[in-house]
């Protein structure tokens, strides 16, 4: 599970397996302790590259190895900056021509390689796309507000129906309490005798079980699907358009033979042809294999074109 | 079917000529390549001549198909067919010098027991290698790992290989049918069989359809059990009016016969001067043998430990 140890005071990550490794932006790793140790000024270099770091470009170990984490943080900073969408291009193949740009930028950055030519390119494109970029943030941040306000709502019905159904439960325990209650009174007070009055009880903790059970199953009419569509409301969508093509005709296989014609294979059995291919045994036939297909097969292998 | 494979299409060349053109330019780009990275102390007699190489080549392809045949569980001959050829087309377009036969051999064995559908686990696979211990039969296992991209990259990605056994099974199957004038076929499966696997030690396989090989193999044994099938080529294969398809198809069977007759086992003194000038170029030259696909670990980042390295293991260690 964990083969990397820190790389400044090794042993304690194996005693201490509840230890976090922290990474930063140069791609190397340190234990949370070692972290504190080093950087206790605020500053300091790394320990294996002697970039200058700073404390709180530290962030907790996601992935067992550190250069996924790196270019993880650096995906997300490109992202910020190169954030078209697949709408706003005019082809597929522009799209996919973006793509490629912006994964040759992470994987400069993420090497190493050429990183000032990158960022360079990078500020230029920030310059050229700042109202592209602003408008596909703002899209960017109503969506995730619409999806919030769902999720919300999602959880206040979640809640509801708890509560509903613990009412529920309440009332039913204070409707049994409540019915031996009443057998404890009648016992006292009246002057039919005990069986009687034990029948009477026993009907009625009857009684109360099924009704009980019947509110169980009554199921609370809704009048919203759950995707947010009201019942009973017809939703009128836009026609599907109709794509015609040529429809596909089967054209059998063609082999192109140099000598007599290969014979179908239902007459193979016919011409003789089976009396010299090993039977299929019973194995064989479950699978719908016949000794035709072998022999067909040889057969034609054998007299298939052979000028070129 | 072989009328519309890769094979077909790639694989069959027309004359020998341009099968021997083909392997004098991979030893020339060899020759160039190294003489280009500007390597000092380089003469031409260091490298393999043509005729040098193809006596190693021959004498490889011998130890491929002893160690086929000597294979646990028992292999199929049409997967040893398939290796062979790949092994074959390998080096149409690859020198000797640069990847060493013996682990291409292997590769090819291990790759066409995949394609065949041979089912056989990798570790069963290099527990053929008897002379070896386990760990060296791992690091043999590793070696092929490693040269079965590159192998599938220098045959095209054309993995299918169509041999001449189901033909001649074929033909067999056709003669007991339809040409009763021959009392028993099976007589001549088993000269036919060694015809064909003499046949793909040469390149037979490069120049003429399978079908064609598996006939000339019928007709040879034939021959040679001085009986006559005149009458089959011309009645049941309904050639008699055909003289032009006749006499070219008597054409391309001489010409076969003629490159089996050609070919001689590899001496054993040749083979292990060549051997040893081989060993040479490859430790002088052998650029990227070691390298592996190493993902992340390029930059030298914290990475995991380095692979231990491994020790070359030598001819002896086979089969």
């Amino acid at each position: 599970m964990d083969d990397q140890g820190c790389p400044r005071c090794k042993t304690t990550k194996y005693r201490n397996p509840s230890l976090k490794l922290m990474v930063n932006v140069c791609g190397h790793t340190l234990c949370e302790n070692c972290v504190d140790m080093l950087f206790v000024r605020g500053s300091g270099n790394c320990v294996q590259c002697d970039t200058p770091l700073r404390k709180s470009n530290f962030r907790v170990q996601l992935f067992e190895d550190p250069t996924v984490d790196k270019e993880v943080e650096i995906r997300k900073k490109v992202l910020k900056i190169y954030n078209k969408r697949d709408v706003d291009f005019s082809s597929l193949r522009e799209y996919n021509d973006y793509l490629e740009q912006l994964e040759d930028i992470v994987y400069n950055l993420t090497n190493n390689i050429d990183v000032e030519n990158t960022k360079l390119r990078m500020e230029q494109y920030q310059r050229e796309n700042r109202d592209i970029i602003q408008r596909n943030k703002a899209k960017l941040t109503r969506e995730q507000e619409e999806l919030e306000e769902l999720l919300l709502l999602e959880q206040q019905g979640n809640e509801q129906r708890r509560l509903d159904v613990l009412q529920e439960e309440q009332r039913q325990l204070q409707a049994k309490r409540k019915n031996k209650q009443a057998l404890l009174d009648e016992l006292e007070k009246s002057q039919l005798p005990a069986t009687i009055l034990l029948a009477q009880h026993k009907v009625r903790a009857a009684q109360l079980e099924t009704q009980i059970e019947q509110q169980k199953q009554a199921v609370k009419p809704t009048n919203l699907f759950s995707t947010g569509i009201h019942m009973r409301q017809t939703v009128s969508l836009q026609p599907v358009p109709k794509i015609e093509e040529v429809l596909y005709h089967y054209k059998p296989l063609h082999v192109e033979i140099d000598g007599p014609p290969v014979p179908e294979l239902e007459q193979l059995g016919r011409l003789g042809y089976l009396n010299h291919v090993r039977a299929a045994m019973p194995q064989d036939t479950a699978g719908g294999y016949t000794s035709a297909l072998a022999c067909h097969r040889a057969i034609q292998d054998a007299f298939v074109k052979r000028s070129l | 079917m072989f009328h519309n494979s890769s094979q077909r299409k790639y694989w069959i060349f027309s004359s020998e000529d341009e099968v021997e053109q083909m392997r004098y330019k991979a030893n020339q780009k060899f020759r160039n390549k190294i003489a280009e990275s500007g390597k000092p102390g380089v003469s031409e007699s260091t490298f393999l001549e043509r005729h040098e190489e193809d006596v190693l080549f021959r004498h490889y392809e011998r130890r491929l198909l002893d160690f086929c045949n000597a294979f646990k569980p028992v292999m199929p001959k049409s997967v040893v067919g398939t290796a062979i050829m790949y092994f074959r087309r390998f080096y149409l377009s690859n020198s000797i010098m640069e990847y060493h036969p013996r682990i291409i051999m292997l590769t090819c064995a291990y790759l066409s027991c995949k394609v065949d559908e041979f089912n056989v686990s990798s570790t069963q696979f290099v527990g053929n290698l008897l002379q070896e211990s386990p760990a060296g039969q791992e690091r043999v296992l590793e070696q092929i790992l490693e040269y079965e991209l590159l192998l599938i990259q220098q045959l095209n990605f054309h993995l299918v290989v169509h041999n001449p056994y189901r033909p001649m099974e074929g033909l067999l199957i056709d003669l007991k049918t339809r040409y009763p004038t021959l009392e028993n076929p099976e007589s001549l499966r088993k000269s036919a069989d060694d015809f064909l696997t003499q046949a793909a030690m040469t390149d037979a396989g490069l120049l003429f359809p399978p079908s064609q090989i598996a006939l000339t193999a019928i007709l040879n044994s034939a021959s040679r059990a001085s009986l006559s099938m005149e009458s089959y080529l011309t009645e049941c294969l309904g050639l008699k009016g055909d003289k032009e398809t006749l006499s070219k198809m008597y054409d391309s069977m001489r010409r076969m016969k003629t490159l089996l007759k050609k070919y001689e086992l590899p001496k054993a003194e040749e083979v292990n001067v060549y051997k040893q000038k081989l060993e040479r170029i490859h430790a002088e030259f052998s650029t990227s043998s070691n390298k592996r696909k190493r993902g992340y670990e390029e930059d030298g980042h914290v990475a995991k430990e380095p692979r231990i390295t491994e020790e070359e293991w030598t001819d002896e260690d086979l089969v």
